[in-house]
């Protein structure tokens, strides 16, 4: 009876600790004694050491994977490649929650909440990357956009922010109903909504020639749902104003964890479950739509935020290449260029939240940023070359086997729009390079000097990027792996 | 089904105000919730039924969230109307 409950072990102990975090604060932030202390802090350390606890609980139960019987059958399925997706979400979450602290001093920033709410909406990603049901899924999915909604719209005082949890709301919830009318549909056609049922059901789905519209209409629904959740691009209609609008660390969560356990449910989907020449059409569409789109609309951008909006975006779109050859390849260069992504977007973001203190929102405003700080300069140009695709960083290797794939497979026009694009893209990431070193600003902003957590965090993220090529093979080893445990 | 193509005819067609645009969001889950009922009655399977008990629990906590944040929103800018939703340019 036990060990039914051991595959699900890291689950459990977030939720209990989202839980006694939550009566936690509750009862010591309303106790007149204390003389209602601001907790979000504390909160947050201790949040921040129960992921990296789920992180060990996860990494170490490995053996744990033989055994959960059951939940195989039912809603999850556990194997090498949930494993290393959870990791890799545990690891982005406990850097994005190490950068918020900084935040929180500044601004003042009282809600402990933010922080359970982080952790519910991990423990509920954690579960999306390990669903293998439909109903699983969907759930899923809404308690994690219903945790985003709240702490995107957290500081409500400010118009900025409340404006983009309206509209992260109004987007979320249309997506996920159109998310759920497609599962319906596949409920409907087939009866069934386990993806091992379905994949026996919609396997050779386009040879047998025994095609039903509300099958065609389920999927395409779905792929409709998961492409509005990732912001690919006919599908992005708010993304920037909702990344622009948020707190900078709700942005910084929302460009990457989200992310990596959508694509992560997106390929049990599209490959376990409805494996076929189905949707290549719409993905090819999406991914060209939204490289083109990423690398033109960035160019008009004078915010740094909407910037780092419209190049994730763009990223999206070079990740759904990945995606768009169903090769293993194609899968396996999906996965380095989401981990690789979450890891340039880690350091983006905590450079942007170190340049907070006087309210950077301009990128004119980081004009001449090499004289007053230039170590921090050095490493924001180096997070720019690496989104760019420069050699010899990490983000070249990433673009470099994503157009590898795609060219393995024979989707020559995408990969020539990827190169296209990316060398367009390289202009706008050159010329923030260019203001932070040429440019003379009128009035010169001087920065305070970052604290602990988020040095730490850029010195790991960043000597990852620069020294990534050196030995790249453990990574692509490890996609490799969870590739194939993906097909079997 | 109609339900639901209503539903995402009145989001994108709002132009009052916003409170308005939390109806037809309920009322796609409804009517996804309804044709997920009548699936399972007429595939006689029981899933459909336990899904279609699930959703609407989503739906609730989901439209609890959207008023939240709405009250909030009013706090903030003193209006509801949709055209004075437009803070964030570009």
């Amino acid at each position: 009876m036990f060990n039914l409950f051991l595959a699900v072990f890291p689950e459990i102990f977030i939720i209990n600790a989202t839980f006694i975090l939550l009566i936690h604060g509750v009862v010591f932030s309303t106790s007149k004694k204390d003389d209602y202390p601001p907790l979000v802090s504390n909160v947050g350390w201790l949040g921040l050491l129960s992921v990296l606890i789920t992180l060990l609980l996860l990494a170490a139960g490995a053996p744990l994977l033989t055994i959960a019987h059951l939940f195989w059958n039912n809603f999850f399925r556990r194997d090498n490649f949930t494993y290393f997706c959870q990791i890799l979400l545990l690891l982005s979450t406990a850097g994005t929650i190490s950068m918020c602290f900084d935040f929180f001093e500044k601004e003042r920033f009282d809600a402990f909440e933010f922080i359970v709410l982080i952790l519910l909406s991990t423990c509920s990603m954690l579960l999306m990357i390990s669903a293998y049901d439909l109903i699983a899924m969907y759930l899923a999915i809404e308690l994690q956009s219903l945790c985003f909604y709240v702490i995107a719209a957290s500081k409500r005082k400010s118009e900025f922010s409340t404006e983009a949890g309206l509209k992260y709301l109004i987007l979320g919830a249309f997506s996920s109903g159109i998310l759920l009318f497609g599962c319906s549909m596949i409920y409907g056609s087939t009866g069934a909504t386990h993806f091992d049922q379905l994949a026996k059901i919609l396997t050779g789905y386009e040879i047998t020639g025994a095609r039903s519209s509300g099958i065609f209409m389920g999927i395409l629904f779905i792929a409709v749902g998961f492409l509005f959740k990732i912001t690919a691009v006919p599908f992005h209609m708010w993304a920037p104003d909702i990344y622009e609008g948020s707190p900078t660390p709700v942005t910084a969560f929302l460009s990457i964890a989200p992310k990596i356990s959508i694509f992560a449910n997106m390929l049990r989907v599209f490959i376990v479950a409805s494996y076929g020449g189905t949707l290549q059409q719409i993905f090819f569409f999406c991914s060209i739509a939204s490289m083109i789109l990423g690398a033109l609309a960035a160019m008009a951008q004078t915010k740094v935020k909407r910037l780092l909006a419209y190049s994730s975006i763009g990223h999206v779109g070079y990740i759904c290449i990945g995606f768009s050859c169903g090769t293993i390849e194609g899968i396996q260069s999906l996965l380095i260029g989401i981990f690789i992504y979450a890891l340039m977007t880690i350091d983006a973001f905590a450079i942007v939240l170190a340049l907070r203190q006087t309210r950077v929102k301009y990128i004119a405003d980081l004009g001449a940023l090499a004289k007053t700080n230039p170590i921090l300069a050095m490493t924001f140009s180096i997070t720019m070359f690496s989104y760019a695709g420069i050699p010899p960083l990490a983000g070249f290797c990433s673009k470099f086997y994503l157009f590898f794939a795609a060219l393995g497979c024979g989707a020559y026009f995408l990969a020539l729009v990827g190169v296209v694009t990316s060398v367009i893209g390289c202009f706008y990431y050159i010329r923030l390079v260019k203001r932070m070193f040429f440019d003379r600003p009128r009035t010169w902003i001087l920065y305070e000097p970052m604290d602990r957590d988020k040095s730490l965090l850029l010195a790991m993220t960043s000597s990852f990027i620069i020294l990534f090529f050196l030995y790249p093979s453990s990574l692509f080893d490890l996609t490799h792996q969870m590739a194939l445990s993906l097909y079997l | 089904m109609i339900i639901s193509i209503l539903g995402i005819r009145g989001i994108l067609l709002n132009r009052r105000n916003i409170l308005i645009m939390s109806m037809p969001i309920e009322s796609m889950l409804l009517a996804v919730n309804l044709n997920f009922l009548v699936f399972s009655v007429s595939l006689d399977d029981m899933m459909g039924q336990s899904f279609a008990s699930l959703v609407p629990t989503v739906a609730a906590a989901e439209s609890a969230i959207g008023l939240a944040i709405f009250v909030i929103t009013f706090r903030v800018r003193g209006t509801i109307a949709v055209k004075s939703i437009n803070c964030i340019q570009g």
